[in-house]
C-alpha cells in the first residue's frame, strides 16, 4: 500500500499545502484565473505589486518576445494600497489560499508603510518585498543591488510587521549571495529568486527599441539556467527558505528548483501560455513524488547529488 | 487615477471564456501576405459576439512562447473564421500550420461591438486587415434589420478581404484602394467623409491601422455620429492579468483584452501614441 505523499512545506509561519505559488505579476490576485484554476489547490497566490499610492505604469509597447521568453517593462501599474485592501483582499478572503502581498515602494519608508498599514489584516498571510523591479526609475532594483541598501528596506519592513517577510531578489548583481545574506541578516525569513533579467530587444526595421522604455525584463525558459544556478548558490549561503523561479513550465522544472534548494516554486510567464500552468505543475509534482515513493516532498529540498 | 488597475469592476475575461482544444480546418493564404484559418471551436463558436477575440496559441514548444490574440472574424455553427496578416515569426509559423497540429484557444475574449436597439443605418469602415473583427458585426446588423452601409480601403484590390462577406448582406459597398486598382485612388477617409456629409448614420463601426481609426474619429466627432473603433494592442495573458495592452483613456489606462478590443472612439486619448504591434 503506497501513503499519499506529504505536498506540504513550510515558510516562515506559513504552511503551504504544497510548493506551488503564483509569481508576482502573473496572476493579478486570481481572479482572472477562477476559470482556469482551483485556486484552493495553490500553495499560495503571491500579487502583483502594491505600492501605497496607485502608480501609472510605463509607456507601450510594454511587451516584447523573445527567443523563449518575453521583455517586459510594465512599470509596477497597480492602483495602490487603498483599492488593493478593498477590493482584491474582499474576494481573496473568500477564496480558500494563503495570501502573499507582494509589496513595491519609491522609498524605504513607503515600502514599510505597506507593510505596517496591512499588519494586522488576518487576509494577508505573507509580504513578499519587491526589492528587485528592473522597470522603475526609483525604488524596485535600485534596492536590490546594493546590500546596504536593500537591508534598509527589510529592517524597516521587519519592523513595521510580525508576519513572515519574504524579499524578492535580483540576478541583476554580481554575486547574489551577498545580497541574500544582507537581507537574512536585516530579518527576512525568506527569499524568493530571481525576479527578471534585464535585458533588450531592438526592431531592425524601424531601428527603434522593441519597448517603449528600452530596457525591460526578461522572463520564462531563455532564464531557467539562469535561475537554477542563482538558487543553488544562495541556497548554499543562507539558511533560510528559497522560493524559486525564473522559466518554470512544468513539473519537471520545479523538481530541478526544489532538487537546487528552493522550499516552494513559483511560476510566472507560464500562466500566460497556459492559464492552466500551476494545476499542471501541481498534478506533476503528485504524480512524481507518488512514482519516487517520497514520502514528504521535502525530501526533495537541496538534494542534488554534486 | 481610476481605470488604472489590473483587476478593476469589469475586470475578468468573460466568465465564460475557457481554453479549448481546436481542431484546424482549413488555412489558405487569400491574399499577399493575408491567411483566414477556419477553426472547429464549440465552445467558443457558440459564445462569441461580434468584435471579441481569441487568444490562440500556435506552436507548442518554447521558441515563441506567447499567444497570439486575434479577433474573431465570424462564427457559424460550431466554426469560426480567423483572419490574419503575416508580419512575423509568429504569424509566419500560423501560416503553415495544418490540419493535424495541435492548437489551442482561449476565448471568447473581450468586449465587442455595442449594437444599440434603436439603430436604423450604422456605417462600417475598414482599413486592409481591419476587416477582421467587422464580418461578423455585418451579419448581426443585417439580421436585425439595421441598414449596412461599408466602406472598405486596402492597399490593393487583392487586399479587400472580407469584401464577400459584406457584399452578402449589402448592396452599399464603397471601396478605396491605395494603388487605385479598384474603387477611389486613396485613402477610405475619403468616401468615408463624404458618407458622413450624405447620410445620418446612428453609428459607425471602424476597424483599421491605428492612424486611421484616429481619423475617422475626429471625423464622426464633428458629424456628431457615435463612433466604436476595436484597437490593437500587443498582450501576454488576454485576460487582464499582465497590463500589457493597455490603452489611455479619458478614464485612465484601460486593458484592450478585458475593457476592449472595441472601444467607444470618444473615450480613447489619440494622443498617446502607439507603435503600431508585429508579431
Amino acid at each position: 500500500m503506497t501513503v499519499a505523499t506529504d505536498l506540504s512545506v513550510t515558510i516562515g509561519s506559513l504552511k503551504l499545502r504544497n510548493p506551488v505559488v503564483t509569481a508576482s505579476g502573473t496572476f493579478a490576485s486570481g481572479r482572472e484565473y477562477a476559470n482556469f484554476v482551483d485556486l484552493s489547490r495553490l500553495g499560495a497566490v503571491v500579487t502583483k505589486g502594491v505600492s501605497l499610492k496607485p502608480w501609472a505604469g510605463n509607456a507601450s509597447p510594454r511587451i516584447a518576445e523573445t527567443s523563449c521568453g518575453m521583455l517586459n517593462s510594465i512599470g509596477l501599474q497597480n492602483p495602490g494600497l487603498d483599492v488593493f485592501t478593498q477590493k482584491d483582499l474582499g474576494w481573496l478572503e473568500t477564496q480558500d489560499v494563503p495570501v502573499i502581498v507582494n509589496v513595491s515602494g519609491h522609498t524605504v519608508e513607503e515600502y514599510a508603510e505597506v507593510c505596517r498599514k496591512l499588519d494586522g489584516d488576518r487576509r494577508v498571510d505573507a509580504f513578499e518585498i519587491n526589492i528587485s523591479c528592473p522597470n522603475v526609475d526609483s525604488g524596485g532594483m535600485v534596492f536590490g543591488t546594493s546590500c546596504p541598501e536593500a537591508a534598509s528596506v527589510v529592517s524597516a519592513c521587519r519592523e513595521a510587521t510580525s508576519k513572515t517577510l519574504i524579499v524578492k531578489l535580483s540576478p541583476n548583481v554580481t554575486d547574489i549571495t551577498e545580497i541574500a545574506r544582507a537581507v537574512v541578516d536585516a530579518g527576512a525569513d525568506c527569499v524568493s529568486l530571481i525576479n527578471t533579467l534585464l535585458g533588450m530587444a531592438v526592431d531592425a526595421d524601424t531601428r527603434r527599441p522593441k519597448l517603449a522604455r528600452v530596457v525591460g525584463g526578461l522572463s520564462g525558459p531563455a532564464i531557467k539556467p539562469v535561475a537554477l544556478r542563482m538558487v543553488w548558490q544562495v541556497a548554499n549561503a543562507v539558511e533560510v527558505p528559497i522560493i524559486g523561479m525564473g522559466g518554470i513550465a512544468d513539473a519537471q522544472d520545479a523538481i530541478e528548483f526544489m532538487l537546487a534548494g528552493a522550499t516552494a516554486v513559483a511560476v510566472g510567464t507560464a500562466n500566460f501560455v497556459d492559464p492552466t500552468s500551476t494545476m499542471r505543475i501541481v498534478d506533476g509534482l503528485t504524480e512524481y513524488a507518488h512514482s519516487r515513493e517520497l514520502h514528504k516532498i521535502t525530501e526533495l529540498i537541496g538534494a542534488l547529488e554534486v | 487615477m481610476t481605470g488604472c488597475c489590473g483587476t478593476g469592476e469589469k475586470g475578468h475575461a468573460g466568465d465564460q471564456s475557457s481554453l479549448e482544444r481546436v481542431d484546424l480546418l482549413s488555412n489558405e493564404r487569400i491574399a499577399e501576405g493575408v491567411g483566414l484559418m477556419i477553426l472547429h471551436a464549440p465552445h467558443t463558436a457558440s459564445l462569441v459576439e461580434p468584435g471579441q477575440f481569441v487568444h490562440l496559441r500556435v506552436g507548442r514548444g518554447r521558441d515563441f512562447i506567447l499567444r497570439r490574440p486575434f479577433s474573431v472574424h465570424r462564427a457559424h455553427g460550431e466554426q469560426i473564421e480567423i483572419l490574419y496578416q503575416v508580419l512575423g515569426t509568429g504569424t509566419l509559423a500560423m501560416a503553415e500550420l495544418g490540419c493535424s497540429d495541435d492548437i489551442d484557444l482561449i476565448g471568447p475574449l473581450g468586449h465587442g461591438w455595442d449594437v444599440p436597439e434603436n439603430i436604423d443605418h450604422a456605417l462600417i469602415v475598414t482599413g486592409g486587415l481591419g476587416a477582421a473583427p467587422l464580418g461578423g458585426l455585418a451579419e448581426k446588423l443585417a439580421a436585425q434589420g439595421v441598414a449596412v452601409t461599408v466602406a472598405m480601403g486596402a492597399p490593393t484590390q487583392e487586399r479587400l478581404v472580407g469584401r464577400d462577406v459584406f457584399e452578402a448582406v449589402t448592396r452599399r459597398v464603397v471601396i478605396a484602394t491605395d494603388d487605385g486598382s479598384e474603387g477611389e485612388k486613396g485613402f477610405v477617409t475619403g468616401p468615408v467623409a463624404r458618407l458622413l456629409d450624405e447620410g445620418s448614420y446612428d453609428m459607425v463601426y471602424a476597424c483599421g491601422p491605428e492612424v486611421m481609426q484616429r481619423e475617422i474619429a475626429s471625423m464622426c466627432a464633428k458629424a456628431d455620429v457615435p463612433c466604436q473603433v476595436s484597437l490593437e494592442r500587443l498582450m501576454a495573458c488576454g485576460i487582464g492579468v499582465c497590463l500589457s495592452c493597455v490603452v489611455s483613456t479619458k478614464d485612465g489606462l484601460k486593458r484592450a483584452c478585458v475593457d476592449g478590443p472595441v472601444f467607444d472612439a470618444g473615450e480613447v486619448c489619440w494622443d498617446a501614441s502607439e507603435i503600431p504591434p508585429k508579431h
